[in-house]
């Protein structure tokens, strides 16, 4: 057996809570910012050109409501999402620490690989369940203001979203195998969002150097006015080097956890 | 012939540069109350550590039922119960859920839960956050239990829990012991390793000193006598002068009674007291004799 159910199901249980807390809340905040689409479209005809091309670096102005998504709304879902993916991944195991159920946890006859297995699996479940909820919110609000979209188009942004998070959520993780158990939080709050002011500065800048940026965040291969707006190509560097990194941490992970000394 | 339920030898532990435990050998037999003794930091709780694969030793050897801890601990995690110090569990969950996960992990029916639970005296109805630490060490005591396992490793069990449930756990312990169970039990209490262990091992500074036999020490009958005021002239044959403490000249004394009340009753005496010495005092005694300090317990 290479995951325990029932610690699958504890696990899942203790963090529900927060699951739903945080996708509600997000879900809620792209929901609305989808509904006021009607009652802003009028806004961007009336920018002055010079402002346009500063709202150029951003994404420029929608024609739709789907680049409206992109370049008004998705900033939140990626940021804040990025944070609960992170944290996510960082708590599943340090949250045994913080709470010095440790002993409890790894006295029972069942391996440090299957343990960590599980944890991950519910990591990667929850995160995944969160995206879902989101995009079904997001959904629903499209369909209430009535407005035609790219239904396509928009779920494969969603599903590129959903792979970026899963990337972060493993990254917190496998941070908390390398790091001292007592380790605050914090570092899985700023990690994503280092990640993501990268990514602005890549694609804010005429810098080709600076550009070259784009090639060390996950957020590169699900920018939502690439994919949703511009329609350009799919930034595999990025996907690749981060799915890569992903697999290769999870393998140390589970290496180095085998040798973690539980003191707590 | 006895078999060994634990066995460590030349077993090395260090935190950096922090000894935890050296050069440690013991040998816990099949069925027997061990009693594993020492002040707080010696390392008792990495020992128990080691045996329960949680954290791994520099070198040294260590078996459960002659399996490599290191090795075998997801198979020998089944045969073991074991009790932290601290009992920590997850705390926004009731009692009953808490139960009800290690019930599941450990696959038993509710039958011996149940009979835990009422043993104990154990509301599960409350959130776990809401329990005293006491409460939390009575949950320790039915999840260490509930699988009914062959080895249980406590680490300072009665820490935390009222004189009445103190008596019914170790209780509790003598009943398993009789159903062979075997009790590996570490603690700074000396009453309670002197009410049920069969054996003792002595540990400071991560080196065990001595292992002794309880019934050995039982044999010394060492008594602690308090006067007032002082015995005159002088002390007779095994009789050793200690301190004087409000007012009370303390001695102790080894050797026949009655010769002993015999010469006491040549002086008349205020006030007079004789006991049986506690674990604890018999062994600063027999520490000042071999010449280690005397705070090692």
């Amino acid at each position: 057996m290479m995951f325990s159910s029932r610690l699958f199901k504890l696990e899942f249980s203790r963090s529900f809570k927060s699951l739903l807390t945080w996708s509600l809340s997000i879900g809620f905040t792209m929901a609305f910012v989808i509904v006021l689409y009607p009652m802003v479209i009028d806004i961007y005809s009336a920018i002055p050109a010079e402002y346009q091309s500063f709202l150029d670096a951003f994404g420029g102005v929608p024609h739709n409501v789907v680049e409206y998504y992109a370049t008004e709304g998705v900033m939140m879902l990626q940021l804040f999402g990025g944070i609960f993916a992170a944290l996510e991944g960082y708590s599943a195991l340090n949250r045994d620490d913080k709470e010095k159920t440790v002993e409890c946890i790894y006295q029972l006859p069942y391996s440090r690989s299957v343990i960590l297995t599980t944890k991950l699996l519910k990591v990667i479940i929850n995160v995944m369940l969160f995206s879902i909820i989101v995009y079904l919110m997001s959904l629903l609000s499209f369909i209430i203001i009535g407005e035609s979209f790219d239904g396509v188009k928009f779920l494969i942004f969603n599903l590129y979203n959903t792979i970026m998070f899963v990337v972060l959520a493993i990254l917190g993780f496998a941070l908390v195998v390398f790091m001292k158990p007592t380790q605050k939080s914090m570092g899985a709050i700023a990690f994503p969002f280092v990640f993501y002011i990268i990514s602005v500065i890549s694609s804010v800048t005429n810098n080709d150097t600076l550009q070259l940026l784009k090639h060390i965040t996950p957020f590169t291969f699900a920018n939502p006015v690439d994919i949703l707006k511009l329609g350009a190509d799919f930034e595999w560097i990025s996907f690749v080097v981060f799915v890569g990194l992903s697999i290769v941490l999870t393998i140390l992970a589970y290496w180095r956890f085998q040798k973690r000394e539980f003191t707590v | 012939m006895d078999l060994s339920a634990i066995e460590i030898s030349s077993l090395r532990k260090y935190y950096g540069k922090t000894r935890g435990l050296e050069n440690a050998t013991l040998e816990v037999k099949e069925g027997e109350i061990y009693g594993f003794v020492g002040p707080n930091g010696s390392g008792k709780t990495t020992l128990t550590r080691i045996l329960l694969g949680l954290i791994h030793s520099n070198s040294g050897e260590a078996k459960i039922f002659d399996q490599d801890v290191k090795k075998a601990s997801v198979e020998l995690n089944k045969e073991i119960g074991y009790l932290p110090s601290e009992a920590f569990f997850f705390p926004e969950m009731k009692v009953k859920d808490v139960l009800r996960f290690f019930q599941e992990m450990r696959k038993v029916d509710d039958s011996r839960v149940l009979e835990l639970v009422d043993r104990f005296d154990i509301d599960v109805n409350k959130s776990i956050d809401q329990l005293s630490f006491g409460n939390k060490k009575k949950i320790g005591i039915v999840v260490a239990l509930l699988h009914s396992p062959r080895l249980l490793i406590l680490d300072e069990p009665t820490t935390g829990l009222d004189p009445l449930m103190q008596q019914t756990f170790l209780d509790l312990l003598v009943e398993e012991k009789k159903k062979g169970v075997t009790v590996f039990l570490s603690s700074h209490i000396l009453s309670e390793v002197e009410k049920i262990c069969d054996r003792v091992a002595l540990i400071r500074d991560g080196v065990i000193y001595q292992v002794f036999e309880m019934s050995e020490i039982a044999q010394l009958e060492n008594k602690k006598v308090s006067l007032f005021p002082a015995l005159e002239g002088n002390l007779p044959k095994g009789m050793t002068f200690i301190k004087v403490e409000d007012d009370l000249t303390h001695y102790s004394y080894v050797g026949d009674i009655n010769l002993l009340l015999k010469r006491l009753s040549q002086q008349r005496f205020d006030k007079c007291t004789i006991r049986d010495a506690s674990l604890e005092e018999i062994f600063i005694q027999y520490y000042q004799k071999e010449g280690v300090s005397h705070d090692v317990l």
